[in-house]
């Protein structure tokens, strides 16, 4: 069972994020008061970028896009996606904090090779950047981590089914809202899309990738944005599990338990959906930041916020 | 085999190394290779016997003795497989310097005197072999002239102070106890009082601390790495500095012992917790001021001093995953350091001696097993899952989230944050971007210096997929000190309050590897381009102008600068010339001149002559 | 538009994917680029086409030449030509590049721009409207279809003599040619076959 859900979770994963693009395009042009693209116009991108044959700037080029994604591919195996996680004993929030950083070095790597200075500066920008929004998200993670007494995300999980979504545990308010403070920062979404800035330095990291380079990193750019918008919904709204206790025990009992799976499944999407289309909102209003108004901004409130809620953490918890 | 053949070896082995020198090159670097080794394999014979006490000299009414136990053993066997691969990374890198018998005499007294100071079974020869260690470390950091001779300077003060202070507490702990022996010293602690135990620790914390350059003392440590030469580099880095952290095993767990040592204070206010405290801070500020750094070796010289950091913060923190995870860090950071000061004295090597990061780049081309070693290197310090380093510091996240200490373990996580920083500057600066037209035509490091990277890069790998092998050998040790053991599997820690296991985490990366590399070639197969063939917005890409490594993380820079000057080593220069000027003062009364020292004497006799003859006060 | 039968995705996923997702140069060519924000933006909504503007040529696959090409924008545009991705397509916008248009007579405008780079379609007019961009994307897709967009093949088979009229005009040029040139004046890489395919 686990070795079918090793499969089938990445490929759910790039589905989800692929859609979630798509969604994204769909939703800014109709804000935009226009048409927009199909939905499923990130997938007919990836095919054309495929047919395409690009240049190489050597073997690392290569290997380094190819570690970005198997970082993110990793990263999706330790994530629980309902009560389904395949890789639950092997060490909890603390290694998926530690792949997390195997996708951005993989683009530095790759990225770096090509000898250009605009990938060069996407590189340190996005370096400086992941440092700026990982001050209060480690904060917010240590306040969770010590509220539950636990470095388990799988435990995170199920102790939220049994005492409500962690946004609304009172002592760990601040820390929910210093979350969704920077959860545009982890996404690249405006105004904190700096890293990957078309104007302003040639997409950054991304600028000598073409043809399968770029259809790959557009693979990666999907499963990176499941990837941290799944790390909120489980740590802060609950994980998958909570569906109505009637539904479940019925759809038990009736020897239909591979829905229940699929129902969480279903659950799941639809609270990703709700924080995905937030922040699409927000990145059809802010321009982009300067990198230095980003860390100002990142270092001043919300880790205020994040520094409170450990605080609070620390006094109640005790 | 006793000890006392090992050391005999060790030290006749460096001044053979030094008489053949003078004979002839090649014997002389063959000999140095053969002896080095022949330490290891020597050392390697005593895994798991315990040698208690063997007496080997008589000074002043003291026994010195010798011992052997699983601590001495790990810490020994580190040190020989260092200075070994050192040596044989020298073997090339040396040719290029003059008084190269001189050098591989140090070289081999250092690690003979540091193979003492963990055999030492008394803290007499320890405090030998420690002065010893000193001294030819500060010959060996001042070996390049020139600004190298400021720097020893630097390191010998400091070093000589913390001697000092060890020599007091040693003095007072045989005046009180009458005997220096570890062994003996251990069941007579739990007599003294906490003020008399507080007073030690804290004259073993300034002697310990400066070697081990935690906070306060570090001062020495930058200018010292990075002006010795590279291969001494490594061994500095890598060992030398964990003698500190030797010691304090000594003080606090074999001498204090753990119950005591845990008790002193109350609530926060406990010895324990402040150097604790002191360990976090020593991760945070050295590991951002790397970021800043524009020179190699300067920029892996503070690295150092954050990395040790995370090992006085997992000796201090006193549970026994801390305590664990403090001494695999201590094999770990070996292994990744000395890799990383290699890689950066072959490059010095092949590029006639330079490593300002801002003027290299690019040499990936040209040297492509010196970028391996690298990217290994740099990936067992940030802690990559898969290396060795991402071990270590899961069990000190783990046990300082778990007991309730997470500002601790934020300072510790923010540490890997500034680590992943400098570690992609010196990685890209070197061997990524364009390379400069006058480094067209190098060639890759020679096979002398490639065989150590190598090796340290299997090491880094092997304890990272297969942690137990180390991780058992710790165990020992921490149950001998009186610590829970931990359950200890092949590849990782079995515990109920969240497992490592990894084995699963590096199958998952390397099939989600094998699915990304499927999903390559899937595409056409790419056309391979020079790097003049690049992305300019249509003009021709100007040569050696088109690389982003000055300032590379610029805009950090100008908002963190200001709070990351080195107030301690500014400190430090402004009372050296205090010091000065008082003693400026002071010369005017003890001018040196011989005249006026008899014209004191003389009007000192005519005042005590006057006060007789007026008031007859003596009979 | 035939986006949605999935019949056609599955028999030519290549050639469907060119033309639904056009992504263009964002090259400033000549005074006709003023025409293209107008079809990017609100009103003359180009997305719902699939085209957009990317940021450097190595992720397009279509290059708008869009307006009067001077001696000194020849160069950028062969450059930028050359980096992108092969199969790429371009389209000539604007009455100057097809035959100088307004500047026939001037001594620093390229009359005939078929002879230095690969042209697949043409739009007359000084400037076209934004809507002749569709019409333009509209008709790319018929010669997609059919299989005549080959401007890309033409010139790595005939690349001895675009890179003749190059340097022609430039003398030696800085830039190494970028499909190996044998003297025989025949097919040129040995990827290629006698009727110029890939």
């Amino acid at each position: 069972m686990n070795i079918a859900w090793t499969v089938f979770l990445p490929i759910i994963a790039f589905l989800i994020g692929i859609f979630f693009l798509g969604l994204s395009r769909k939703i800014m042009a109709r804000i935009q008061w226009r048409y927009g693209p199909p939905i499923t116009q990130p997938i007919i991108d990836i095919i054309r970028a495929f047919s395409q044959r690009s240049v190489s700037h050597g073997i690392l080029f290569n290997l380094g896009i190819a570690l970005s994604v198997a970082g993110s591919v990793a990263v999706v195996l330790f994530l629980p996606f309902g009560k389904v996680c395949p890789l639950s004993s092997s060490g909890g929030l603390l290694v998926i904090l530690y792949l997390m950083l195997l996708s951005p070095l993989g683009f530095a790597l790759s990225g770096g090779e090509a000898a250009n200075p605009n990938i060069s500066i996407g590189i340190s920008r996005k370096f400086i950047l992941a440092l700026g929004y990982e001050v209060p998200m480690l904060l917010i993670l240590l306040s969770l981590m010590t509220y539950h007494k636990t470095i388990s995300i799988v435990k995170i999980v199920e102790a939220q089914q049994n005492t409500g979504w962690s946004i609304v545990t009172l002592p760990l308010v601040l820390s929910g809202i210093a979350y969704l403070l920077i959860l545009p920062a982890i996404l690249g979404v405006r105004p904190f899309e700096i890293a990957g800035a078309s104007q302003e330095i040639s997409s950054g990291p991304m600028a000598e990738y073409g043809g399968q380079y770029l259809a790959i990193a557009d693979v990666e750019h999907a499963l990176s944005l499941f990837i941290g918008i799944a790390l909120f919904v489980n740590l802060f709204l609950g994980g998958a599990g909570d569906i109505f206790a009637p539904v479940e025990n019925f759809l038990a009992s009736s020897g239909l338990s591979c829905m229940v799976t699929f129902l969480e499944g279903l659950v799941f999407f639809v609270k990703m959906l709700a924080v995905f289309v937030i922040c699409v909102f927000i990145n059809a209003v802010y321009p982009r930041l300067r990198i230095e108004q980003a860390i100002g901004y990142l270092w001043r409130w919300p880790t205020i916020f994040a520094f409170a809620g450990l605080v609070i953490v620390l006094i109640v918890g005790r | 085999m006793s000890l006392q053949l090992l050391l005999i070896i060790a030290f006749g082995s460096s001044l053979v190394t030094y008489i053949l020198g003078k004979l002839s090159q090649r014997l002389r670097d063959i000999f140095a290779v053969i002896a080095s080794w022949a330490l290891v394999v020597m050392v390697a014979v005593f895994y798991g016997k315990q040698v208690e006490n063997t007496s080997y000299l008589k000074f002043l009414d003291m026994n010195l003795i010798l011992r052997m136990d699983t601590l001495s053993w790990l810490f020994a066997i580190t040190i020989t497989v260092v200075g070994a691969l050192s040596i044989i990374f020298a073997l090339s890198y040396i040719k290029m310097k003059e008084r190269t018998d001189f050098f591989y005499l140090m070289m081999l007294l250092v690690n003979a005197s540091m193979l003492g100071i963990v055999l030492s079974g008394d803290l007499a020869s320890f405090y030998i072999f420690w002065e010893i260690m000193s001294w030819s470390a500060f010959l060996l950091i001042s070996y390049n002239r020139g600004p190298a001779l400021a720097a020893g300077m630097k390191y010998i003060v400091m070093s000589i102070l913390g001697s000092v202070a060890m020599l007091v507490a040693v003095l007072s702990l045989y005046g009180r106890f009458g005997t220096l022996v570890i062994s003996e010293l251990a069941p007579a602690m739990t007599s003294a009082s906490s003020g008399y135990i507080l007073f030690l620790l804290l004259l073993f914390f300034t002697s310990f601390g400066v070697k081990n350059a935690v906070l306060p003392f570090h001062t020495w440590l930058p200018d010292a790495h990075s002006e010795a030469p590279s291969p001494f580099s490594a061994v500095l880095s890598g060992i030398l500095i964990k003698m500190g952290t030797y010691g304090f095993f000594i003080v606090i767990y074999a001498i204090v012992g753990l119950k005591i040592f845990l008790g002193l204070g109350q609530g926060i206010l406990s010895f324990h917790y402040i150097l604790s405290i002191v360990g976090a801070i020593t991760i945070i500020i050295p590991s951002f001021i790397a970021v800043l750094q524009n020179d190699a070796k300067r920029l892996l010289a503070w690295s150092t001093v954050g990395q040790a950091g995370y090992i006085i913060l997992g000796i201090a923190y006193g549970t026994s995953l801390s305590v664990t995870s403090g001494l695999f860090h201590f094999v770990n950071h070996a292994a990744f350091k000395a890799l990383l000061f290699m890689v950066v004295g072959a490059v010095e090597y092949r590029t006639g001696g330079v490593r300002d990061l801002n003027s290299l780049g690019g040499l990936i081309k040209k040297m492509p097993v010196t970028f391996i070693g690298a990217i290994v290197g740099v990936c067992g310090l940030i802690g990559v899952p898969l290396t060795n380093g991402f071990v270590s510091k899961w069990l000190i996240y783990k046990t300082l989230i778990l007991e309730g200490s997470p500002l601790l373990a934020f300072a510790a996580l923010i540490g890997t944050w500034g680590t992943i920083l400098y570690s992609y500057k010196l990685i890209h600066n070197i061997f990524l971007g364009q390379l400069p037209v006058e480094y067209k035509e190098i060639k890759d490091a020679p096979i002398s210096m490639q065989v150590p990277m190598v090796i340290f890069s299997l090491v880094i790998v092997t304890f990272g997929v297969l942690p137990g092998v180390p991780l058992r050998i710790i165990n020992n040790i921490i149950s001998s000190l009186g610590f829970e053991p931990l359950n200890v599997s092949l590849w990782g820690i079995v515990s109920e309050t969240g497992a490592l296991n990894t084995i699963n985490i590096s199958v998952a990366v390397i099939i989600a590897g094998i699915i990304a590399w499927l999903i390559y070639r899937a595409g056409k197969s790419a056309v391979r381009v020079s790097q003049d063939d690049n992305y300019a917005a249509g003009a021709y890409v100007p040569v050696d102008k088109y690389s982003y490594t000055v300032d590379f993380y610029n805009p950090l820079y100008r908002i963190v600068s200001p709070f990351l000057k080195d107030y301690i080593d500014i400190f430090y220069v402004k009372l050296t010339g205090w010091t000065r000027k008082f003693c400026g003062k002071v010369r005017l009364v003890y001018t040196g001149d011989v005249g006026n020292y008899v014209m004191y004497i003389m009007s000192f006799i005519a005042l005590l002559i006057f006060i007789q003859l007026t008031w007859s006060v003596w009979k | 538009m035939d986006r949605n039968q999935l019949i056609k995705w599955i028999k030519a996923p290549g050639k469907m994917g060119h033309k639904y997702s056009l992504h263009v140069v964002y090259f400033c060519t000549g005074c006709g680029i003023i025409e293209i924000p107008p079809s990017i933006t609100a009103r003359w909504d180009a997305e719902r086409f699939g085209v957009k503007p990317v940021a450097t040529p190595r992720q397009a696959n279509l290059f708008l030449v869009t307006g009067y090409v001077s001696l000194k924008t020849l160069k950028a545009i062969i450059r930028t030509y050359e980096q992108m991705p092969e199969p790429k397509f371009t389209v000539g916008f604007g009455s100057c590049p097809i035959n100088g248009g307004m500047y026939w007579d001037s001594y620093n405008t390229i009359k005939h721009l078929d002879k230095y780079i690969p042209i697949d379609g043409w739009i007359a007019g000084c400037m076209p409207r934004p809507e002749a961009v569709f019409v333009a994307v509209t008709h790319l897709w018929t010669l997609i279809d059919n299989d005549m967009a080959d401007g890309y093949k033409k010139y790595r088979k005939n690349y001895k003599y675009y890179r003749a009229n190059q340097e022609k005009l430039y003398g030696k040029l800085e830039w190494p040619p970028q499909f190996p040139i044998n003297d025989e004046g025949g097919p040129l890489s040995k990827s290629i076959n006698k009727n110029g395919q890939l």
